[in-house]
């Protein structure tokens, strides 16, 4: 594995740190990193009680996803992979209007059209809708790059993706013309471990992931995915190189995904246990609380108040989009054309109908929206 | 009122077993706190309360397999308000809601009357599945997990006293225990049901002079030693059933009855029945024709002790040819083992005895001190026949008693083994 970039000490200093985030951007990391767990954990419980369909639990790589993000600004193209809303929450995006679209309710950006854990905003963060399907929006990024390079501004885009993402024909794609159009892009792959139940071992032949940056002509950089300080630093530096014209960069940020990939997943059933004590030690969470204390930055006192904060603001944010109705039947019909065509007008008519003769249609009692 | 309905755990999963209820009918609830344990074909999951409340009734019974979407639990979230409507003929009657009583009282009845408490102690799933199984109250167990949760380590320490665990002995068959029949012991019962029911068993024993094979496996103890590779007399036998597998291939296979056809896979796909603290699984070694001793060996230990942690993958428990059973070692002289369906065969194996044997010398025949194995095959005899089994046996103690000639058969490709004799 190329030599990996890490920050922190075992004793929570960083000597290395050239203080790129001041004190009040740290603890804006930490409570995001903290938000994301209350998030996380208020979802499991949802769905476990079926009010909600599915969830997609971050545990062990929020310093990943908040230390990129802190890296890059609001204005710059966010391409998430389904593990990644830290970035989104870490530039203002609320939490209940990622629990809108957990409801899939009226008040969703995408009027539950879109499955659970699947967010997307404009504002306050350019994030794109994370996509189920594995590598599809790496090219994405890169044309959302090449349009910032011809426009001639000087938006970065960030793809974020799982190692089992860079076995997509996508990467292949993203990367290959990233590196020929020298286009203004970061592909974060996220290494986790596994990607469901294939370890990291099934994943690749080649020695990590950062190393195949080489095939395609860019700078390949392995960082401590568990540091976010790290993080910041590697992708603060391909953001740099980005917007100076020197093109993409593919990081690889070694971290270890704590939980199931979803909630229908049992990772008891494959995931060594030894493995993921080993892993425990290094909870990003943890890591970033010792380099606060360290600085001086943390005391239990702002623990208590920032975890009791964001428990809060997910109940309260659940309470709300749980309250709030379902989409109508129109928005089957609505988003998509300015004008319906008429095909399209005939069916919403029949169904609004049919809606008028039959009643409001069943919400699924719980069931998996498939 | 809240009817809780059974939701949809996983993606698509149709039903779920009741697996034990964590708070008892007229207990008061807060949101997201764990009411029952269900067990579905992905996982078992802890499923919370919807909302703040008192649980009025409880509509499944531990054990039931209920269809997603049925309403297992009712919950009064008005806080102690009307009781649920008396008329509800399917419910047991061990479920019957508790009188409507005020909060207050609820709570000093679940503080003060300690046997119905068990939901008030702090124990991991898995801790609470082993309790129940070796019928150990989760009140007598310290707990060493954060918090005092106990963990499945410290209810097994309990029983066997090696922890520092301060628990009263449990007097000896004092009373009559009742286990609750599910979870892997119901796996295992449906399996032997469908075994015993369909397929038509049949038993054939057969006695190998294992002396030489004694011998031979010493050495490669010792050799495997060398590179960490525990060497029991299995991958020996293994590879014997292998050979003998390859040549007689009628029992290695099993029936696609909605096919009508008998698949005969052309691979030696080794279930080997494993005892595990849940209980009987039967993890698989695929390819065993091909594969060297050594090889099975370290194959078969990473195997076995990863199924007994529980810790195969879903891939590594099916696909058998053929399987192998051992608890013979343990005791039995012989046994009448029956089939993993849907296998065609199976083989037990027993334990070694030393016994007087007639041996050939070119001084004639003596009598001396033999090690003697019993081997016990049944086969479905809807798929082969007697004469196939007896053949089947008498390779593996042609192969058994002379072991050399499993170096042989290793070097062997597979189609040259079938003029092997």
């Amino acid at each position: 594995m190329t030599e990996m970039l890490t920050m922190f000490k075992a004793d929570g200093s960083a000597p290395d740190f050239n203080g790129a985030l001041d004190e009040k951007a740290l603890i804006h990391c930490y409570r995001t990193m903290l938000m994301v767990r209350a998030f996380d954990d208020i979802c499991m419980k949802l769905q476990r009680s079926g009010r909600i369909g599915f969830s997609i639990p971050n545990k062990g790589v929020e310093a990943t996803q908040v230390g990129a993000a802190s890296a890059l600004r609001a204005t710059d193209f966010l391409f998430p992979s389904y593990r990644d809303f830290g970035m989104a929450l870490h530039h203002g995006a609320k939490p209940v209007d990622m629990m809108h679209n957990m409801f899939g309710n009226a008040s969703d950006s995408a009027r539950g059209r879109q499955m659970s854990v699947h967010f997307s905003f404009t504002d306050p963060v350019r994030f794109f809708s994370i996509s189920s399907p594995i590598g599809t929006h790496l090219p994405h990024a890169v044309g959302a790059a090449y349009a910032a390079q011809a426009l001639g501004k000087d938006d970065v885009s960030l793809a974020s993706f799982g190692d089992g993402g860079t076995s997509s024909a996508g990467f292949h794609s993203a990367l290959n013309l990233a590196g020929v159009w020298k286009a203004p892009v970061i592909f974060l792959c996220q290494n986790n471990g596994w990607a469901i139940s294939l370890p990291a071992s099934g994943q690749t032949a080649s020695d990590g992931y950062a190393i195949k940056a080489k095939a395609y002509g860019m700078p390949g950089v392995t960082v401590d995915g568990n540091d976010l300080l790290a993080v910041n630093q590697a992708v603060s530096d391909a953001a740099k190189r980005a917007r100076g014209g020197e093109g993409p960069t593919l990081i690889e940020a070694y971290t270890y995904r704590m939980g199931g990939h979803s909630t229908s997943d049992d990772p008891t059933k494959y995931v060594p246990a030894e493995e993921l004590e080993e892993w425990a030690k290094k909870d990003p969470v943890l890591r970033m609380q010792r380099f606060l204390d360290k600085s001086g930055l943390w005391d239990e006192t702002l623990e208590e108040k920032l975890l009791t904060e964001c428990a809060d603001e997910v109940a309260q944010a659940a309470k709300v989009a749980e309250a709030t109705p379902g989409p109508t039947l129109e928005t089957i019909f609505s988003d998509v054309y300015e004008t319906l065509p008429l095909h399209l007008r005939r069916q919403g008519e029949q169904a609004f109908e049919l809606a008028e003769r039959k009643g409001g249609a069943d919400a699924g009692g719980g069931a998996f929206p498939l | 009122m809240i009817e809780f309905k059974l939701p949809d755990i996983g993606e698509g999963t149709a039903e779920g077993e009741i697996v034990k209820w964590l708070v008892s009918a007229g207990e008061a609830v807060k949101e997201h706190q764990a009411v029952v344990e269900v067990m579905t074909d992905k996982a078992t999951v802890e499923v919370p309360a919807p909302a703040d409340g008192t649980i009025t009734k409880l509509l499944a019974g531990e054990g039931d397999i209920v269809p997603v979407g049925d309403v297992i639990f009712h919950l009064d979230s008005a806080g102690g308000g009307a009781p649920v409507a008396e008329s509800e003929p399917s419910a047991p009657s061990t479920h019957e809601p508790a009188p409507a009583v005020a909060p207050a009282l609820v709570a000093t009845a679940t503080t003060s009357v300690a046997t119905t408490t068990t939901s008030k102690v702090l124990a991991v799933p898995s801790a609470r599945r082993v309790a129940r199984e070796l019928g150990v109250d989760l009140e007598t167990v310290a707990g060493s997990g954060r918090n005092g949760v106990i963990r499945r380590a410290d209810v097994e320490a309990s029983v066997s006293g090696t922890g520092g665990v301060s628990t009263v002995p449990r007097p000896a068959a004092v009373s009559e225990q009742r286990i609750p029949f599910r979870g892997v012991r119901r796996k295992v019962a449906e399996a032997m049901t469908r075994s015993a029911q369909t397929a038509v068993h049949f038993t054939i024993v057969e006695e190998v002079d294992v002396t030489e094979l004694v011998r031979v496996r010493q050495k490669a103890k010792a050799l495997g030693a060398q590179q960490d590779i525990k060497v029991t007399f299995m991958p020996f036998i293994m590879k014997a059933v292998a050979s003998g597998l390859m040549k007689f291939p009628m029992l290695n296979g099993h029936l696609d009855e909605a096919a009508g056809e008998i698949v005969l896979p052309g691979t030696v796909n080794l279930g080997i029945a494993t005892d595990t603290p849940n209980g009987l699984i039967v993890p698989v070694i695929p390819g065993v024709e091909s594969k060297g001793l050594l090889q099975l060996a370290a194959e078969l230990g990473d195997l076995a002790d990863r199924t007994r942690k529980g810790q195969a993958r879903p891939d590594e428990l099916r696909g058998s040819t053929f399987s192998i059973t051992n608890a013979g070692n343990i005791g039995g002289t012989l046994a009448t083992p029956i089939i993993n369906f849907p296998d065609i065969a199976i083989l037990g194996v027993h334990r070694i005895v030393r016994r007087p044997g007639v041996v050939d010398t070119p001084d004639g025949e003596v009598i001396e001190v033999r090690q003697y194995m019993n081997f016990s095959c049944s086969v479905d005899h809807r798929l082969a026949d007697g004469a196939d089994a007896a053949r089947f046996v008498a390779h593996l103690r042609e192969t058994l008693e002379e072991p050399g000639l499993l170096t042989l058969l290793l070097a062997l490709k597979i189609d040259s083994m079938e003029s092997f004799s």
